[in-house]
């Protein structure tokens, strides 16, 4: 029963009962398990909710749009971007705000996160309680923040001034504003560093702190040869979030300053909302496609170069 | 050994304390001050505890406004969450299942989705030709678009730890495609599926920005739009802000109290694997 | 009524071709045995007989029916997996009869046949609880339960017992063949365990490299292994083979001898050698020589052979059981 090709197994003359049912054979080919009308549901929502304004966003950004016109005129929101200092200010801000969070978060994560699981008193409820300010609504946060860093009543100066320091106006000085939120933004999100540290501690092994404490290391060599080298990956998406949350961070300014005083803490997102609410959606659309392509450039670049690191480890 | 540790831990919880507990406790006696004695933003102890009569004034405040906007974030939570899951599980499921080049692409739409800030303006235009600016329906699809990339990377995650074997067996068995999916998979995903429930609720929940460019106006409010008006309307009353602060803290609270395991689970799911 | 017939069945993965062309017929009611080393195509070849695989070309016949490109379901067979695949959601009842749920057949029809095979099976006792509480002998035969109440023609089993522990193994060997005398369908048993094959089969398809090496009975193949492949795979210890200028003085390509056809002698034989080794496995004994001019030689004999390291011995292999592959 050598045949040439299996589409005429059932013809095989060897096999007598069977070459008489063999006709009924089914012809189609069969369909794969995993069909891709699976993605259907999620990718109808997502191709109208996301994709479709964020595609458009690249024509609207061209074009000078209010309640009553639109008129493409090419580059001209962009020049404007770039050229009016109030959006520029916006831009370097964002830059600015999303390095100093990112890096403090990522720093005091996994410092406080190797406290945490250094074994010592009331650990479970320490990790409870820097955890809990992300849960907790950025509005509510800021609004609270707001409060606390009144210049002359603000709890905080009262206690400074209670051991002799003159408060600054956190919020009040143009030089020091974007900074008192980004404080504000590093207390909020520093719980979810440290959580995802302290996952990422948890998976090295006991054994590699052994050999190096039998190999003779320092604490302190331990931290930097064995600790910081394993939590790479940790690292990564500490980073990697962090600067996608700086960048395009809206509440907590809004709620805080409102970009205030003057332009002086300005970031792209509060840009945007404000030439929307002035009715210049061109610019404000603008102002958006700016924003995710710095946040491409940033993180795509990035997120490969750490993927190459872990790769060649 | 022990004794350190034992002195670090309470130096920490010190610290924990000042830093992070203070403020909320600063939120919660304003709370329960007069209007003139909260004006005064001190950290002190009520003179007179109106705790009680402060809750019942901005619950009432606005026409009873903050419960509309509970009702209203609720459904949107409820919507967006229930769409986010089964249409968020299917793909995860495909993605890991079915190796094929289209998979990079769909799963470059994932990534995207998660790192990419929405185009507001654009989306609004688009919500205005299709009926939906301004409506609690096209909140909840919005919501669900910006959350579908998380959902499906954990549910994809998870999917991995599922032998395959169950798919055959099922399929030998003489299920259909969306058989296996709804009969053998779906079920099999209770812990994640609570995990992306609870993570995904605090944060629409929390959601500030989205609301207020997509549902501006008072019939529609939500949580955190009421919290942030109030702002002006409480600028003598900080007794009645500081309320308001306070009951927007408290559901993620309960959450966090009861579903901590599934928190940290989802909020960390990237941390191993990078 | 389920004869399997396979025409020259070919599977790429890529530019990778790990079946190359098998020709085979499994008769109605036979218990056939794929066997051979891991990668030799026998598990790609029992999920292209399932449906789970697509061939790249060929011709599945299953009861006289093309089912070729028949879904799986629709082919008349069930399947047990290496790990069970046991819907963990599920209690025993509802993994029993969660393909007749499927076909949506009468509560009372299902009920039914998921107590007969429970009854066959002796897990009436199970029946409510979830496969995480079995044990894995129980689990094991809760995939049999699941396969049976489908009422193939054809039973397919995917390395079924390697889960096991060694005693649990050879219980269920024989639980096997008695299921497979109860039930007279046709069964397609993969392993790569010699034994399995050897105590279970009525017929031994021997694979390698993706194509069939040999076909018979265990005997058949015992005694007269068609290559070196199937001769080293079969038998337990392995034969002994030789290739190159020993085989060459011999006069074949490939020489070989099975440790039971050698004859130990302390005076006289054909090689002679010196102990390296004994095993006791006490019914028997295992001897390693190294024989110069020869190389390692391992010969059987019984328990209680006074044999210790170090000693000179002669070994004879015994009348018409040598093996010349390849002779000139």
């Amino acid at each position: 029963m050598n045949l040439p090709t299996g589409r005429q197994a059932g013809s095989a003359p060897s096999h007598g009962r069977g070459s008489t049912a063999a006709t009924q054979a089914p012809a189609k080919r069969r369909g794969s398990p995993y069909p891709y009308w699976f993605v259907l549901p999620a990718g109808a929502i997502f191709g109208i909710f996301f994709l479709a304004p964020t595609l458009a966003s690249f024509y609207f950004a061209l074009t000078a749009w209010d309640l009553f016109s639109i008129r493409f005129i090419g580059f001209d929101n962009f020049v404007q971007f770039f050229r009016e200092p109030f959006l520029m200010q916006g831009l370097v801000n964002t830059l600015l705000f999303a390095s100093i969070t990112s890096a403090a978060k990522t720093v005091l994560g996994l410092l406080i996160a190797v406290l945490l699981t250094s074994g010592i008193f009331a650990q479970g409820l320490l990790r409870s309680i820097v955890f809990f300010p992300v849960l907790v609504s950025t509005i509510g946060i800021g609004l609270m923040f707001a409060e606390l860093m009144h210049p002359t009543e603000g709890a905080i100066n009262l206690a400074l001034a209670a051991i002799g320091i003159d408060g600054p106006g956190w919020l009040t000085n143009p030089s020091l504003a974007l900074f008192s939120v980004a404080m504000v933004d590093i207390w909020r999100g520093v719980g979810l560093a440290t959580l995802i540290y302290i996952a990422g501690l948890s998976t090295i092994a006991q054994d590699y702190y052994e050999a190096a404490r039998i190999d003779g290391a320092t604490r302190w060599q331990q931290f930097w040869r064995v600790t910081v080298p394993l939590v790479r990956p940790a690292t990564t998406t500490v980073v990697i979030l962090s600067l996608i949350g700086g960048l395009r961070l809206f509440d907590l300014i809004w709620a805080m300053t409102r970009g205030g005083p003057g332009f002086s803490s300005d970031v792209l997102a509060s840009v945007i909302y404000k030439q929307y609410q002035a009715g210049f959606y061109g610019l404000s659309t603008a102002g958006n496609v700016i924003l995710f392509l710095l946040i491409g450039l940033i993180i795509l670049p990035l997120a490969w170069w750490f993927n190459r690191k872990e790769v060649e480890q | 050994m022990k004794r350190r540790q034992y002195l670090i831990g309470a130096l920490s919880l010190a610290v924990a304390f000042v830093v992070f507990v203070i403020p909320f406790i600063f939120v919660f006696l304003n709370a329960a001050k007069t209007a003139a004695e909260s004006a005064t933003l001190d950290f002190s102890w009520p003179r007179e505890w109106r705790f009680w009569q402060n809750l019942v004034e901005v619950v009432q405040a606005r026409d009873y406004m903050l419960l509309l906007a509970y009702f209203n974030s609720t459904v949107i939570t409820v919507g967006a969450i229930a769409l986010m899951v089964v249409s968020g599980a299917m793909v995860g499921y495909l993605l890991q299942r079915r190796r094929t080049p289209w998979n990079r692409i769909i799963y470059g739409f994932v990534l995207a989705g998660l790192i990419i800030p929405p185009a507001v303006v654009p989306t609004i235009w688009l919500l205005q030709q299709i009926g939906l600016f301004k409506s609690i329906t096209g909140m909840i699809f919005i919501q669900c678009a910006y959350g579908l990339g998380f959902t499906v990377l954990l549910y994809r995650a998870f999917i991995a730890t599922i032998p395959r074997d169950l798919d055959e067996a099922a399929i030998i068995d003489g299920a259909k495609p969306w058989q296996v999916f709804f009969k053998v998979i779906l079920p099999l995903l209770k812990p994640v599926t609570v995990t992306v429930i609870v993570v995904q609720s605090i944060t629409i929940f929390n959601d500030f920005t989205h609301p207020l460019y997509y549902l501006p106006g008072a019939e529609n409010v939500t949580v955190q739009l009421t919290l942030y008006n109030f702002q002006s309307q409480f600028v003598s009353q900080m007794n009645l802000l500081f309320m308001n602060i306070l009951l927007v803290t408290v559901p993620p609270l309960i959450v966090f109290v009861f579903f901590n395991r599934q928190i940290v689970a989802g909020m960390t799911s990237g941390a191993v694997k990078g | 009524m389920a004869r399997v017939v396979l025409n020259d069945i070919r599977k790429s993965f890529g530019a990778v071709e790990v079946i190359k062309g098998i020709d085979l017929t499994i008769e109605d009611g036979e218990f056939c045995v794929f066997v051979g080393p891991s990668g030799c195509g026998k598990s790609t070849l029992l999920r292209i007989i399932s449906g789970l695989e697509e061939q790249t070309s060929g011709g599945i016949e299953i009861g006289g029916r093309d089912v070729s490109l028949a879904e799986p379901a629709e082919r008349g067979i069930a399947m047990v997996f290496q790990s069970y695949a046991l819907y963990p959601h599920l209690t025993v009842r509802e993994n029993i009869g969660f393909g007749l749920s499927l076909a949506r057949r009468p509560k009372a029809e299902i009920a039914a046949a998921v107590k007969k095979v429970a009854e066959t099976l002796q897990l009436t006792p199970l029946l409510d609880r979830k496969p995480k509480a079995l044990s894995g002998g129980q689990r094991q035969r809760v995939a049999i339960g699941r396969a049976i109440v489908r009422d193939p023609g054809v039973f397919l089993f995917d390395e079924p017992l390697s889960n096991l522990d060694a005693a649990l193994r050879a219980q269920m060997r024989i639980e096997l063949t008695e299921l497979h005398a109860k039930l007279g369908a046709t069964m397609i048993y993969v392993t790569h365990d010699q034994v399995e094959a050897m105590t279970m089969a009525d017929k031994i398809v021997v694979l390698n490299g993706g194509r069939i090496e040999q076909v018979g009975t265990p005997m058949e193949l015992y005694e007269h292994p068609a290559t070196p492949f199937v001769a080293g795979f079969i038998g337990s210890p392995t034969m002994n083979l030789y290739e190159g200028k020993v085989a060459r003085q011999m006069g074949c390509d490939t020489y070989g001898i099975r440790p039971e056809h050698l004859t130990l002698s302390s005076d006289e034989g054909r090689w002679q050698g010196r102990v390296r080794h004994v095993e006791r496995l006490g019914a028997d004994s295992i001897v390693h020589l190294d024989v110069p001019d020869l190389g390692p030689l391992v010969a059987r004999t019984t328990g209680d052979a006074r044999i210790a390291p170090g000693e000179a011995l002669w070994a004879r292999p015994q009348e018409g059981r040598e093996f010349r592959y390849g002779a000139v």
